[in-house]
Formats: structure tokens, sequence, C-alpha cells
């Protein structure tokens, strides 16, 4: 095999870049992954107030503002000693589920939908949302587009603007809600309902009830034993907001609950030459390379690993839900990563039913919606689940609330090394020598790391609007073999 | 008629605040009531939703293109981002599909969508400045955008 080593330097062009090398005979010798690394963020965030983190951190992200900014709000509320007032924990919890039921949506319909509802084999022209609505029909594209935009607008109304909320302050939120828009939001929460449980419904239909599908799903290819991480409540259920993060090792059993203030004591960071990612282990299991398995301190945070981590759902048909879902697949935990779009759909509905209970909370149009801090800053952590993983935000400041250090540990960082061994295994398995490398082929090798939605961060939203990625695939001589590239 | 004039980008990195930076400028230049001044950091089907039930769209963005230079201005059209869906992977949603499928779907679309760009130098850096060469196109931007809107 001809060796090649890729400098980062040269080899990063503003975009995630995946390198498949290939043996002389065909099989796949390696695969390499980078993404291009933004600079200097703790520096720009250095002497700043910290009150300004709420609004700074939410411009990292151009795919889920709302979660830096839910994060960075409990994190000033760490820091600054303060709880928030019931009914502005309230508030910030039914922003934060509507934000899931649009992050949701979008993943299911327009990233992860076109590879079932087409077929992994379609011409790449039908294969995209385009063609699911050709095929699915116009009402159910209608019904995604009327759910994303209602509950917009409920972020909106809630968060005091479209996209990038500004109401959240430690101890509190900055405006209350009055009866009228209650009134909307609880029709767009029963609305939402709806439209999670026909989401479900699609998912079954196209997918579960095809027994092609299903045995890819369950098939070796997209398997990996890993630990599972996500945040759950006192009664260790799914909880987005707020809670405990728990660890269940590849058998189900807790490895760990901490509280977010612990995270360093069991999240590390390893670093490979190749690449300028850093990929969190459990420092307590340790690194021992992209392998599975309980020795391995490889985690992943993703919406299967979330429900895998947690003992149920606190809603009465997300809870249904999970119960078929596991017994579908032969049992808790469960680890084929392509189910992870059905979790994605199972907390869909979660997030809906879960806006249903709190916009019904007598509470929820109280004006008493901020404790105003009075203890000096000093350090604070905030964690909540990010759709994407475990969000982490760590500041210090000095006891004038200026930042003098900030640590974050973004949701897709979680996943790195998961979706690196995702990529290798199903490009090992699926390029073999003498078959030739078709658009199919290299589709189902997407497949492997599409249930993650990995996040480029600020390269999402550029021009013409899509993540850029590029799957490259070299002979044994260093010869480019074929090329598949988004967004570029 | 209703005009939304949309500055896309990331304002605290670098480059990539050129568009957020032009719709600002245009914004306090402009007193016209039937003009919307608006910024966004989203693109795809959140760009959807913005465009959604205006009759014409200038939208301001950086871009990086293989062989541009720091600085240079481009005026296009969608048309000119046509590419991405055919060279693309088909799962993502870009500003073509995006538009296809405000059409498909039947919801009330521009008439007219005007795209000014400037090439970027440094988009992954955090800071709340542009580049040299890219602060220099920005007036030139405003002015393009100011005249685009009389015309």
């Amino acid at each position: 095999m001809k060796k090649i080593m890729i400098d980062p330097v040269t080899r990063l062009e503003g975009h995630g870049k995946i390198a498949i090398f290939l043996n002389d005979d065909g099989s796949v010798a390696n695969v390499y992954f980078q993404v291009p690394e933004l600079r200097g963020f703790e520096k720009f965030a250095e002497g700043r107030p910290a009150e300004d983190m709420p609004q700074i951190t939410q411009r990292i992200c151009g795919v889920c503002p709302e979660a830096h900014h839910m994060a960075s709000t409990k994190t000033l509320d760490a820091l600054f000693h303060v709880e928030p007032t019931s009914a502005a924990r309230k508030l910030r919890e039914l922003l934060y589920n509507a934000f899931y039921v649009t992050d949701h949506a979008t993943h299911f319909y327009i990233l992860a939908g076109p590879d079932f509802i087409m077929g992994p084999d379609a011409p790449p022209a039908e294969r995209n949302i385009l063609g699911v609505i050709a095929k699915v029909g116009l009402e159910l594209g209608g019904a995604v587009i009327k759910a994303r935009h209602d509950n917009h607008w409920v972020i909106q109304t809630i968060g005091g603007r479209p996209i990038h909320p500004c109401f959240g302050l430690p101890g509190g939120v900055s405006k209350a809600i009055n009866e009228e828009e209650r009134t909307k939001i609880e029709e767009i929460a029963k609305s939402s309902v709806e439209f999670g449980k026909l989401s479900l419904k699609v998912f079954d239909d196209i997918v579960l009830k095809n027994k092609d599908y299903l045995d890819m799903v369950l098939s070796d290819t997209f398997t990996h034993r890993t630990y599972s991480m996500g945040l759950v409540d006192e009664n260790n259920k799914v909880n987005f907001y707020d809670g405990k993060v728990r660890v269940v090792d590849p058998e189900g059993k807790e490895f760990v609950k901490y509280a977010p203030q612990d995270y360093v004591k069991h999240l590390a960071e390893h670093v490979e030459p190749w690449t300028y990612l850093k990929f969190p282990y459990l420092k307590k299991v340790g690194w021992k390379g992209f392998v599975d398995g309980k020795d391995s301190g490889v985690y992943r945070a993703t919406p299967l690993s979330r429900l895998n981590a947690a003992d149920g759902m606190t809603t009465p048909l997300a809870q249904e839900e999970y119960e078929e879902m596991y017994s579908t697949l032969g049992g808790k935990p469960a680890h084929y990563t392509l189910a992870t779009h059905w979790a994605r759909l199972i907390e869909l509905l979660h997030a809906a039913e879960r806006m249903v209970e709190l916009v019904q909370d007598p509470e929820i149009t109280s004006t008493d919606i901020r404790n105003i801090p009075t203890a000096t800053p000093d350090e604070g952590v905030g964690i909540v689940e990010a759709p994407r993983g475990t969000l982490t935000h760590h500041y210090i400041t000095d006891e004038r609330g200026i930042i003098k250090k900030c640590n974050l540990i973004v949701g897709t960082t979680n996943n790195y090394a998961a979706f690196y061994m995702s990529v290798k295994k199903a490009a090992e398995d699926l390029i073999k020598p003498g078959k030739e490398i078709t658009e199919g082929l290299l589709n189902r090798i997407e497949m492997a790391w599409r249930p993650y939605d990995l996040c480029l961060a600020c390269a999402t939203h550029s021009l013409p609007g899509q993540l850029p990625l590029e799957v490259t695939i070299y002979d044994a001589e260093g010869n480019e073999v074929k090329k598949l590239s988004q967004g570029i | 008629m209703k005009i939304l004039v949309l500055g896309i980008g990331n304002p605290i990195l670098s480059d990539d605040g050129a568009g957020i930076r032009v719709a600002q400028e245009v914004g306090n230049q402009l007193h016209d009531p039937q003009v919307t001044v608006a910024e966004t950091s989203e693109a795809g089907l959140r760009l959807l939703d913005s465009i959604v039930g205006y009759d014409k769209v200038i939208i301001i963005d950086a871009v990086q293109t293989e062989k541009g230079q720091a600085g240079q201005i481009y005026h296009m059209g969608p048309e000119d981002f046509s590419f991405a869906k055919h060279f693309s992977s088909p799962h993502q949603i870009n500003l073509v599909t995006a538009l296809e499928l405000g059409n498909a779907l039947d919801l009330a679309m521009p008439q007219k969508i005007t795209i000014f760009a400037v090439e970027a130098k440094d988009i992954t850096t955090f800071s709340e400045k542009c580049t040299t060469e890219v602060e220099q196109a920005i007036p030139k931007l405003v002015k393009m955008v100011m005249e685009e809107l009389v015309g």
C-alpha cells in the first residue's frame, strides 16, 4: 500500500473531507476524516461580559443557535449562583422543545428521508426533498413546512426574535407570554403532536414494513457497540433541557451519572496527527483507539444514545413508541446506527407532547420570570441536550463577570470518533475487490454517517447553503478513483 | 410591493459577516416602509421561511469560489447556483431547491431574487472585523444594493 500523509494545512480548504484509501486489491486500507478548524473563539470571548455569551455563542453554529443560547443561559445561572424562577424555567423548556420539533423534522424529511423514501439507489436528481414530496404527496410536504413554520413562531414569540433568541438571562428570562400567545402555542403544540404521530407512521410504512430496509437497519455494517450518553431527569427519563448526564455501557448498565460541573472528571479528548479534530472519550475507560466495546472509551450522544441512556420517556405516546422500538430492535440498548432516525422521530413526538404539558401549566403565563442575581460570579457549567448531542458550556470569570476562560464541548464533537468508525466500517464492508464503486454504494456509505447529522459549524449557512463535505477514494498509487461532493 | 433586503452570514466570523454589515448599512441609509431589512445566519429551508411573502428579495452574502480574489463582487440570480443541485449530495437543501420546494408547495414566492456576494478571504477566525479587502468592498456593495432598490 502506498502511504499518503495528509497535511492538514494544505489539505483543508474550508470544508469537511473524508479520504478513503484502497489497497492494491481494491479493498479499503484506511479512512481519514477532516473538518475545517475555526480559530480563536476562546480569545474572542475573553474580556467580554458573561451576559453577552448567550448572544455570542449562538452565532457559532448556523444550525442550532437555540441550543447554544440555552446552554449558555444555564451556564450563567450557575456562574451567578442563581436559580431561574419556576415560570422562567418552564418558558425556557417550552421554547427548547419547539426547537426540537423543527430541528428533528428538518433532519428526517430533508436529510434522512430521501434515503428511505426514494431508496439508496434512486438517481441523485430524484433523491432529494422534491423527490420525496413527489412520492409522498404535497399534503405531507405542506405538513412539514407548517410544523417548522409554526414552531419557529413559537420560538420567536417566547424568545423575542426569530432564529436567534434574546430572552435568556441569569436567573430567568426577559419576557413573559400572555394568554392570547399561550392559546396559539397550545394549538401549535397539539398540532405538532399529530405531526409527530404522522411522522412515525410514515417511518413505519416506509422503513419498518420494508424487509430490505429493516435488514439494512439491523445489519452489522451499520452497527457499533459503544457507550451511550444522554441527559436524564431525577427518574432517569429523557430530558432535553435539564438534569444529569447519564452514560450507560454497551450492555445498558449505568456507567456514570454526573452533574454538569463534573464533566471534566469524566471526559477527555484524544488527538490524532492527521486531523484537527479532537475526539472526546470517557476518561475512566480510556482511549483504546477507534474500536467498539466496553473497554473502549468511545461513546455516542445521538437521539438513539439518549434513549439508550434513559429508562424511558415522560410522555405517554413517546413512551409507547419507545417500547415498540426496543421491542422491534431486540432489546435495549440498541446499537444500530440507522435506528437513530427512528429514535429522532420518537424524540420529536416527545418534544411536542412536552410542549402541550408545559403550555397547559397554569404557571406558564406568570410574570414572575426573573430572580435577580446577587452573588459574585466565578465559574459555571451548563449542559443541555442539543439535537446532535450533549452540549456543554463552561465559563470562568473575574468578580465583575468578565470572561477569563471559556470551554465548549459542542454536540457534534461527542460523536466524532463513532462517526469516523461508522464511515470506516461501511467503507470496508461495502467496497470490495472487483466490485464497481457506484453512486448507490457511495450513498450507502453516506447513510452510515447521516444519522449523526454532522454539523460543521459556520460552514452550513454559506451560499449555496449546504454542508460542504467531500469524499474521495484513492487507489493504492494515490490516484483519485471516485469523488463525491456535497455543497462544494 | 414588499421588498426584503437580507444579509446572510455570521457577524463574528471575520469576512462571513460581510453580508450582514452591508444589510445593516443599507438599513441605516434607507427609510422606506415597503422595504424590510433583515439579517440571518441561516440557509436552506430556513431561508425559505424568511423570503416567503415578499415580492422582491435582495440577498447579500460572502462566498468562496475556486479562483476568486478577496473582495471581488458578484451580482447573481438564483440560477447561478443551480450547479449545486446537480453536482452535490441530494440530501442537503440549497437555495435553488428551497425555491423549487416553495413553488411546489404553492407558497407566496418572490417574483425576483437578486444576490450580491463578495469573495471572502477568512471565514474561520472569530472576529467582528472583516479583512481589509472585504472591508473595502462593503461601501461598493451598499451602493449596488441601493441602486438595485431604485431599479
